[in-house]
């Protein structure tokens, strides 16, 4: 049997060897974490702004327990009463539709609609709806599919498998999942109940407080194209179910004839016969508030506020106090509140503008959160006052910008958020107050001067383009404007800015034509012809909305939108437009050649979203497509090597929802990193295959992305997320299929900086986000073939002289790996006493220079090194340096000098007792010698009391442990203050010492000999070098 | 003796790999787990285990000592400048910590002491006789465990109480889907400021000690986020125990400078 085992062991052993080396042909082809190991990206927000909120959920039972479904950042969850949230839904897609809670497992159970419903031009999309049966740490997909829009979720109260769906369905084009689903399988197989057509989905669905069989549906036709926005139509109205959602009845009495629009519908929890409804209609008149006292069978209109009737698409949701049936907000521009049953309305306090949805506490209905689009807002007063949460980092960027500064700066503008910059490093993290507004109302593309102290921004369709002057706090509008012979000049909403790489002073702008000026924007010339398709039918937007009239220059279109000069040759400039076309000049705009035919599968007049001009080569570039606003979801991006005359396709099926952007890597033309609806992908092999990264980045959508040159930081602009960064991806450059079949390799790195800075940190509180901070840490990059799992793995590090410096644990991951050092040595071992000198757990850094790395890994050892420089930029000089080092050294070695006499110290205490114990004859001398030994080691280290204000007076290890602190964690070298200090001490050391050794030598050793005459033995006191490696 | 057991580590390594292909339910990955690491029968043998360990923390490199008895008992020991605090010590009746700024022993909350006891019996881990101690546990799947191929457990355990309100206690764990070694465990911090977060801890290094396999390397921390190594020099089974550390103690259990007279 043994001998059996043994044989298919070999057996199984052989054939693995046969199998696992990697032939020359076999690609390797690793995906998300088992590629990217350690590589974790950091999002530093901001929080300050927050972003939309679409929903608000609260726990039946518990009134700690809050959720916040978001336009773009996921849900995120508050258990301490909506103080702070956490996100729980990273993984999955972030546009949040609907949170339900399930009544009958509120502490475990909660489903999530994706798909926000507020369906303003830049909204995301959602993919059906997910359940969590252990209150949010694991999620499962529903079997739903098709689903892009969820509007409601309703658990049956009385059966916690009934689940009814209220689905909005698809904003871009016609769909048959819309309507209401009901499963009765707890969400394993779903009927479409409730279905009119392709056009028209549930806005809204709810159900009877008392009886599970009512229901009510508002359907609602609408549809958005990139150009416009309807909403409303002959298929729109209120609909009531008696018997569960078999049958469904119009409810019309008392509303409108003719077409309808959004409606919002809400039953009074306290009483199932009072409904509201706010109707939109063919006539402005008759929009408003309507209220049925019988349960939806006879409605009267009761206001008409601008509050109520503002935007039905963005803002259809009122909200009755569970406690009063005539206590009702209204969502809106402002948000409204009644007291009295609809009649009148007011507007709730100060808060973020926009509100989607408003949650009343279960217990106290003072007590209320409002959704809006700019977070969180919570009030304890009825809605008087108001303020906002400030840890939910879901701000929406469009675009962002860096500069060169050190640390570098990002700069992007938001939706509904203005424009900001702030730095991708700060003392003690990423503040909200490290932030700086650069402009208003809806931001787009920011970008910096590249040699002033000059900042361009916008908003919202090149309404204003500003001019900032940082250091004169001075702005000026610059957009190009209409001159003699012009036409109507069409921005997108988004309208593009490019700066030049060449000429500092160069600035694009583009309309249907492409703008330059040479002088920051004081003078303008068109260097284009109309680059766009412009197509009439697509330029009606005065007429767009629907029922209700909504051109606020959101839906302008057939405009120039990508803009791109070369960093190789400033008189090639690449523009792409939102309504198809790729146009590009190699001639500084006297002639543009139209490529777009060029492009093979590739549908007409899809968005050109993003085009980059290679960083390699002059004739190479890389168009992103995105076709989300013809309802056309698939991934495009395609590169051209030849300005532009062939395309190849460079996406695969590994890229899940539609693009945005794509950033090149400086010096692998092979490394690209693509921004999607879902996150992040990456190919290492020019697009052969696509890996999706997902270390703490959640599938946000990615609207823009930028490599920073000197840090090789990737920086996203996320559409929901804030600012994520991918700090230095240097690593994903080299890796090719050989180094991939390595079991280990060593990735290159540049030598780390040792950053001499020694600041206070920051100033937030436990409640506000602080965005995490660049690691400067000295980074061993490698990567595993495989986890370690079995036998030891460590890292030693040694200096050029072969001395041990540090052993660090190892990161054990498949894939890349990264092992921190923080520059710090170990600390010295300090002299034990009664309490802790807080000096000593001071550890002094290194020194810059070449140091070796191995890794230990079972049986085999690996080599690389490890280069430290100082910064440069760094004041310190080279002598103050090696005078910080050797006073630091001097005091790290007095330190481990007094704690080996106070060793010494307690073993000759020790020693005298135990002697006296033995021998009583040595009493007299003894006593003697104990009573000079505590007298030295009470003046060497304290004794009595504790580490805070019981404390002794301290003593020479603690004035020691004190200056080594003062000097080993700063950088400078000592003061006179500090020299003379030390001179006091060091006389105070060298006077115990010497006492040391005179009772060692003297009548220590004295009463040692009697005692081995009389044969007592002594317990053998350690080496030095043995008591310093002791732990 | 030692050579013995790794070839039968490895033969069952062999055979569990031809486990895995095939589907799995959440006892057979237990079995094959607790099989591959020295067997159920070992496993329950097992009196107590003590660690002795350290941490790295900016320069400084912490001792550690920690216990665990099957009775519940245990200490953490902690050690700096020569001093010793003591963490989570339960001695059977008492749970409690050392305060940093007195030295002195404090007693942990009345909640904290009754979901402590709700643990005892979870020894060496709550997995090993979860169907006794009245624990659920179900198979959730494969998994991507930072890149690695695992399956994933969900342990549910006693209700535990947390600021007044009852909770529920559940624990996911991840097992390498080749090797059925413990790769790493989640769960959700309960209480405090970190409340809602999702706390990691990793397990590797396996090696033999006395028949059992055990991880002689961990990282805890943040699903996601930083995480703090701890790395175990040694590990002992069923050793004998110096009792008095774990007795709360009236005064500091600071081991006090020598005696003097």
């Amino acid at each position: 049997m043994k001998k059996l085992s043994l044989l298919a062991l070999l057996l199984m052993a052989t054939s693995l060897l046969f199998l696992s080396p990697i032939s020359a042909q076999e690609t390797i082809t690793l995906k998300g974490k088992e590629l990217f190991g350690d590589m974790r990206a950091r999002q530093i927000g901001p929080a300050l702004m927050s972003g939309r909120i679409s929903d608000l959920e609260a726990h039946p039972n518990n009134p700690r327990i809050i959720y916040a479904g978001t336009a773009g950042g996921g849900v995120w969850k508050s258990n301490n009463g909506g103080a702070s949230f956490q996100p729980i839904f990273d993984d999955y897609i972030q546009s949040i539709g609907t949170v339900t809670v399930d009544p009958h497992d509120p502490d475990n159970t909660v489903y999530v609609g994706t798909g926000e419903t507020w369906t303003r031009n830049s909204v995301s999309l959602g993919d059906g709806v997910y359940k969590t049966s252990d209150g949010g740490q694991n999620w499962k997909k529903l079997p739903l599919d098709g689903s892009e829009r969820v509007s409601d979720i309703i658990v049956h109260p009385k059966n916690k498998d009934v689940l009814f769906v209220g689905e909005l369905g698809a904003l871009w084009g016609d769909s048959e999942t819309r309507g209401v689903y009901k499963s009765e399988d707890g969400g394993q197989t779903w009927d479409n109940i409730f279905y009119i057509d392709q056009k028209t989905g549930c806005a809204e669905l709810i159900m009877d407080p008392n009886d599970p069989n009512i229901l009510y549906a508002s359907m609602w036709e609408f549809r958005r194209t990139a150009w416009s926005f309807n909403s409303g139509g002959s298929k729109s109205g209120l609909f009531k179910s008696v018997d569960g959602g078999k049958n469904w009845k119009e409810l019309r009495n008392g509303f409108p004839s003719g077409k309808l629009g959004r409606i919002a519908v809400a039953v009074a929890p306290s009483d199932g016969n009072i409904l509201y409804a706010v109707i939109e209609s063919e006539k402005t008149e008759n929009n408003g508030l309507y209220r049925s006292d019988d349960a939806g069978n006879s409605w009267k209109r009761l206001n008409g506020d601008f509050g109520l009737v503002v935007r039905p698409f963005y803002f259809s949701r009122i909200v009755v106090d569970p406690k009063n049936p005539d206590v009702l907000v209204k969502a809106g521009l402002f948000g409204s509140i009644s007291r009295d049953g609809g009649k009148t309305f007011k507007d709730p306090g100060n808060m973020h503008a926009d509100i989607h949805d408003i949650l009343f506490d279960i217990n106290d209905s003072d007590r209320m959160y409002f959704a809006t689009d700019g977070g969180v807002y919570r009030t304890w007063d009825g809605g008087s006052t108001l303020d906002i949460v400030s840890n939910i980092p879901v701000s929406q960027f469009y675009h962002l910008a860096l500069d060169n500064e050190e640390p570098y700066n990002i700069y992007g503008g938001l939706q509904d958020n203005g424009s900001w910059y702030g730095p991708s490093h700060s003392p003690g993290g990423i503040e909200a107050r490290d932030w700086n507004r650069v402009g208003y109302g809806d931001g787009f593309r920011v970008l910096r001067h590249s040699s002033k102290p000059i900042i361009y921004s916008e908003m919202q369709g090149a309404e204003n383009v500003w001019r900032y002057d940082i250091e004169r706090n001075q702005q000026k509008t610059i957009q190009p404007l209409p001159v003699k012979g012009d036409p109507k000049l069409r921005y997108n909403w988004n309208a593009p800015i490019s700066l030049s790489p060449s000429k500092p002073d160069r600035i694009y702008i583009g309309s249907q034509f492409v703008h330059m000026s040479e002088d920051m924007g004081n003078t303008w010339k068109k260097i284009s012809k109309d680059l766009t398709t412009n197509d009439k039918k697509k330029q009606d937007q005065e007429n767009s909305g629907g029922l209700s009239k909504d051109n606020s220059g959101a839906e302008n279109h057939c405009t120039v939108f990508t803009i791109t000069e070369s960093s190789l040759d400033e008189n090639i400039v690449w523009a792409g437009t939102d309504d198809g076309n790729v146009q590009v000049t190699k001639n500084g705009g006297k002639k543009w050649s139209n490529v777009t035919k060029n492009i093979k599968g590739l549908p007409a007049n899809t968005w050109c979203y993003h085009i980059e001009a290679s960083v390699h080569d002059k004739g190479t570039a890389y168009a992103v497509f995105d076709g989300h606003t013809k309802n056309d979801k698939n991934p495009y991006c395609f590169k051209t090597t030849d300005f532009g005359k062939t395309w190849t396709s460079i996406t695969t099926n590994d890229i899940k929802g539609f693009t945005r952007s794509i950033q090149e890597d400086f010096v692998n033309p092979d490394l690209l990193f693509l921004g999607t609806e879902t996150g992040l992908y990456i190919t290492i092999n020019g697009g052969t295959s696509w890996s999706k990264f997902t270390n703490n980045m959640p599938s946000t959508a990615v609207h823009h992305l930028e490599m920073h040159p000197q840090t090789n930081d990737v920086v996203m602009a996320t559409h929901g997320r804030g600012i994520i960064i991918l700090d230095d991806i240097s690593p994903l450059r080299e890796l090719t299929n050989e180094i991939l079949s390595k079991d280990v390799h060593f990735f290159n790195s540049e030598p780390f900086t040792l950053i001499e800075e020694s600041g206070f940190g920051g100033s937030s509180t436990e409640l506000q986000f602080v965005g995490p901070n660049r690691n400067r840490n000295a980074k061993i990059m490698y990567y595993l073939k495989k986890r370690h799992i079995f036998g030891k793995m460590k890292i030693d590090l040694y200096d050029q002289q072969g001395n041990h410096v540090k052993e660090l644990s190892a990161s054990k991951a498949k894939g890349i790996n990264i092992v921190n050092w923080d520059y710090f040595t170990t600390t010295p071992k300090m002299a034990k006493g009664k309490t802790f000198t807080f000096g000593g757990f001071t550890a002094p850094r290194i020194q810059a220079g070449t140091y070796k790395v191995v890794m230990t890994k079972g049986k085999e050892k690996y080599e690389t090194e490890l280069v430290i420089k100082y910064d440069e930029t760094s004041l310190v000089s080279a002598d103050e340096r090696k005078q910080h080092h050797e006073v630091t050294q001097k005091l790290f070695n007095m330190s481990e000098d007094l704690a080996y006499q106070v060793y010494q110290m307690d073993e000759m205490i020790s020693g005298v007792n135990h002697l006296m114990g033995s021998l009583s004859s040595t009493e007299k001398e003894g006593n003697e010698l104990l009573k000079k030994l505590n007298t030295l080691k009470e003046s060497s280290v304290i004794t009595t009391g504790d580490n805070y204000v019981g404390a002794a007076e301290p003593q020479l290890r603690e004035k020691l442990a004190a200056l080594y602190s003062k000097v080993a964690s700063g950088f400078v070298p000592p003061s006179t203050s500090e020299l003379e200090n030390l001179a006091l001490i060091e006389e105070r050391f060298n006077k115990g010492k010497k006492e040391l050794e005179a009772l060692n030598k003297g009548p220590w050793a004295k009463l040692k000999d009697v005692g081995a005459i009389a044969g007592v033995t002594f317990p053998k006191v350690l080496s030095k070098t043995d008591f310093l490696k002791k732990s | 003796m030692i050579k013995s057991i790794k070839s039968t580590f490895l033969f069952l390594f062999v055979s569990l790999f031809a486990l895995s292909l095939n589907a799995q339910s959440a006892d057979e990955i237990l079995d094959a787990y607790y099989e591959a690491t020295g067997g159920r029968d070992a496993w329950n043998k097992v009196e107590n285990m003590k660690y002795t360990a350290k941490v790295n923390q900016g320069g400084m490199e912490i001792p550690i000592e920690m216990v665990e008895c099957k009775d519940g008992r245990s200490y953490t020991k902690v050690s700096f400048q020569g001093l010793n605090i003591l963490q989570d010590v339960y001695d059977g009746k008492d749970l409690w910590n050392t305060n940093f700024q007195t030295m002195k022993a404090e007693k942990a909350t009345s909640e904290d002491l009754s979901n402590h006891n709700l643990t005892i019996g979870d020894f060496p881990d709550p997995l090993l006789n979860y169907k006794k101690r009245g624990y659920k546990l179900e198979l959730l799947g494969k998994e991507s465990f930072d890149g690695t191929d695992a399956f994933k457990l969900k342990l549910t355990k006693k209700p535990m109480t947390v600021d007044g309100k009852e909770v529920e206690d559940t624990e996911y764990y991840y097992f390498e889907a080749e090797s059925f070694v413990l790769l790493g465990q989640e769960m959700e911090v309960k209480s405090g400021p970190m409340k809602g977060l999702i706390q990691q801890i990793t397990f590797s290094e396996y090696q033999e000690v006395d028949g059992l396999y055990v991880a002689f390397a961990m990282t805890q921390g943040e699903k996601g986020g930083q995480s703090q190594p701890i790395m175990i020099e040694k590990v002992e089974l069923n050793v004998e125990l110096d009792e008095s550390i774990m007795a709360f103690p009236e005064e500091a259990p600071v081991e006090a400078p020598a005696d003097k007279k």
